[in-house]
């Protein structure tokens, strides 16, 4: 028996606008401890980790660990029936293959219950490994999808450089080249305002923008972003959903082609 | 025309082909199709080279699509070359180790590719009306490199690696094979012949394409293309399908790309299905794993070995009356071909005079290909631009807009090869989670053991 009780219930329609475009189906898995998501995108470049922890509910049943199959697509569409104040409850019986959605107005006048299929996604689960990056931004999400959003109408691939000076995002096109550098300014009204960067090796790695630009759909979950780099890894996007968890985007880098023999 | 390595399948088969070559994206001319709109193009000319289709084509198309489906049936119930009935076999038996994947999912992937099979596929699909062919001035067929040269860039434009292994010598045991196909192709030839006196368009293109073989000059042609767009050729000392196999035992290769299921028998770790089919037909990669074939079988690599030949392979006959389930059936009971000749009822089950299924065996554990030791190099590189215009516009006649067209698409596919995949930083991790819907399954996996063994009882009591 499963029962989540949402009060943010808009929250829930935030996360899906987010991960939809990504991933087309995952399974949800839920534990005493939280919601969560892990899925890779159809190429395997992606992958984005959602976390959704047990406090963040109003209530929180989950009497044994399942995880539950569900095409994104099908999922936001239902999410959509749902008002931007409502409270989402989602339901499941043990061994059933339905999800139950209940959305109920904030003056209880309207109940409404939405029963979605269930899938059988056979997917991988990847071990993410904690690990210490060579640099660490944190800056106003908005602007971060700004940049992306304006890189992406010059070229394809974004370099970002992490040095002493600021963190730099650059690309290249047919009609020519585009460099943004966004300093440290932690001098700001608002400490979501602020632009951090915590280095403790200079780094660049190249991405492909497209990615990052789906990332973005995230951006109205939170004010600030963060982003992990280390030379050799996948970078991370974070955004954090305050009280309840994080939704995170791994992306692997692009890389130069003379290491020819890495993988078969 | 030199007889390098013929092939000449029967009717089934070569539809089989058909469908598997056709609107590879490259072959928007297939058979059928062609003959349905004869009066809209007369004549096969060099100006269809490459993206000859044009909208309203486009549309038309997709109701020879529906068509195809139809035949599509066929597919699965007809016999193919390699192991017969293996895919049915697995898709019952061992459900798990078979995996739908997405096309994309092989970007940055190195894969192996048996290049005569797809030679093969070409020739009869690519360009032709009746019995036509695509040719250059010289009036020679350029089938093979219209179809290598479109396919080759659509697998790299999805940022996947292909390697092409070219066949060498047959080996022995495949010559009974080969005479049978020869004979085919010389009756094909005679009703070809027919067919033409009697103008009958259907016959012609029918008979035409069962004529057609692969020659030295086909295969020298391709490996020359491919050598100009930068992409790898093995060459193989014997079978190109156990070459394929070998790359992938050694890790030089993720995986096997074919549509014959001997690449299991060889013990190719990974192999596909469906690959190289369009991406219009939507139809998803089929992903073999032959530890997991093995797994859920519960046989080891010698006895699925030993299942496959007597299945029916392409190297000896098969015992009469003995498909895969009654093999699959046998091999779990008696655990190896000598146990099962010794119980076998020798009355009921004809065993063949001569039947080599030790040396078939042998080839399949052993087959004569090239090692790590061999240094076999594996190099993917720019594509040889001038050499390609050359080559295709210059000696073949290809449209040298296209051309060049083309060649800036390998240049911009090799760019998106560099993008790295996330399971080169993580790996997979066990899930600890249940899906909701496990009850179900573990019941129904517990239920068809239950039935086959009820079955195999049986069997034991008619002997």
């Amino acid at each position: 028996m499963l029962e989540l009780r949402l009060v943010q219930g808009s929250l829930l329609k935030k996360v899906l606008e987010a991960v939809k475009d990504l991933v087309n189906d995952a399974n949800f898995d839920c534990s005493a401890t939280g919601f969560s998501l892990q899925a890779m995108d159809s190429s395997h470049v992606a992958l984005v980790a959602l976390l959704l922890r047990s406090e963040g509910f109003e209530h929180y049943r989950c009497d044994r660990n399942i995880s539950m199959g569900m095409n994104l697509g099908n999922m936001a569409k239902m999410l959509k029936c749902a008002g931007n104040d409502d409270i989402i409850t989602l339901k499941a019986d043990d061994g059933s293959d339905v999800v139950t959605f209940m959305f109920e107005s904030p003056t209880q006048d309207k109940i409404a219950d939405f029963e979605m299929k269930l899938m059988d996604i056979d997917s991988e689960h990847l071990g993410i490994p904690e690990a210490e990056y060579h640099a660490i931004v944190r800056m106003p999400s908005s602007e971060f999808a700004r940049i992306c959003k304006d890189l992406s109408s010059i070229g394809d691939t974004v370099v970002i450089s992490v040095t002493k000076e600021g963190v730099k995002f650059s690309t290249r096109g047919d009609i020519g080249t585009a460099n943004i550098v966004c300093r440290q300014n932690t001098t700001v009204d608002k400490p979501e305002e602020a632009t951090v960067i915590e280095m403790n090796e200079p780094v660049s790695l190249t991405f492909a923008l497209r990615y990052f630009n789906s990332f973005t759909k995230a951006t109205p979950l939170s004010n600030t972003v963060t982003l992990s780099l280390s030379s050799e890894l996948p970078v991370v996007v974070e955004y954090k959903i305050a009280e309840m968890g994080y939704i995170r985007f791994y992306l692997a880098p692009k890389i130069e082609d003379d290491d020819e023999d890495a993988k078969p | 025309m030199s007889s390098y390595q013929s092939y000449i399948y029967d009717l089934s088969e070569v539809k089989i082909i058909e469908e598997i070559a056709k609107g590879t994206g490259t072959s928007s001319l297939g058979g059928r199709k062609e003959k349905k709109y004869d009066w809209l193009r007369p004549r096969v000319s060099k100006l269809h080279h490459l993206g000859h289709r044009t909208p309203p084509f486009r549309f038309i198309l997709l109701t020879v699509h529906i068509f195809t489906a139809i035949f599509f049936s066929f597919f699965f119930l007809q016999n193919r070359m390699g192991i017969k009935g293996l895919t049915k076999l697995l898709a019952d038996n061992a459900p798990k180790s078979m995996k739908e994947q997405k096309f994309e999912s092989y970007f940055g992937r190195k894969i192996a590719i048996d290049a005569s099979m797809s030679i093969y596929q070409f020739l009869i699909v690519v360009g032709r009306t009746g019995n036509e062919m695509l040719t250059n001035e010289a009036g020679e067929v350029t089938s093979h490199l219209q179809g290598m040269f479109s396919r080759t860039i659509r697998l790299l434009e999805a940022g996947i690696k292909p390697v092409y292994v070219f066949d060498g010598k047959p080996p022995d045991l495949k010559r009974q094979e080969l005479a049978k196909r020869y004979s085919k192709r010389a009756d094909a030839t005679e009703d070809l012949n027919d067919a033409l006196e009697a103008g009958n368009k259907e016959d012609i293109e029918k008979f035409s394409k069962r004529t057609v073989k692969v020659t030295k000059q086909h295969n020298d042609d391709c490996k020359k293309l491919l050598r100009l767009m930068g992409v790898p050729v093995v060459e193989a000392p014997s079978e190109a399908e156990a070459q394929c196999a070998a790359l992938c035992k050694e890790n030089k290769v993720y995986a096997v790309a074919s549509e014959d299921m001997d690449s299991l028998t060889f013990g190719a770790s990974r192999f596909l299905r469906h690959l190289m089919d369009p991406s219009s037909k939507k139809i998803p990669v089929m992903e073999f794993e032959v530890a997991k074939v093995l797994e859920e079988l519960d046989l080891t690599m010698d006895q699925f070995i030993d299942l496959c030949i007597l299945s029916g392979c392409d190297y000896c006959d098969s015992i009469r009356g003995i498909g895969g389930l009654t093999a699959l059936k046998l091999i779990r009971q008696h655990g190896s071909i000598e146990k099962i000749l010794e119980n076998l009822n020798k009355e009921r089950y004809q065993i063949p005079d001569d039947w080599p299924y030790q040396e078939a065996r042998k080839l399949f554990k052993e087959p004569s290909v090239l090692t790590n030791d061999d240094q076999i190099e594996l190099k993917w590189s720019p594509p040889d631009e001038e050499g390609l215009i050359t080559f295709l516009v210059n000696e073949n006649g290809f449209n040298s807009d296209r051309i060049t067209k083309a060649i800036e698409k390998i240049k911009a596919a090799k760019n998106k090869s560099s993008q790295g995949r996330l399971e080169s930083f993580f790996k997979p991790a066990p899930n600890a989670s249940v899906p909701v819907k496990r009850k179900e399954t573990t019941q129904k996996a517990m239920k068809e053991p239950a039935s086959k063994k009820a079955k195999g009882g049986a069997g034991k009591k008619k002997k």
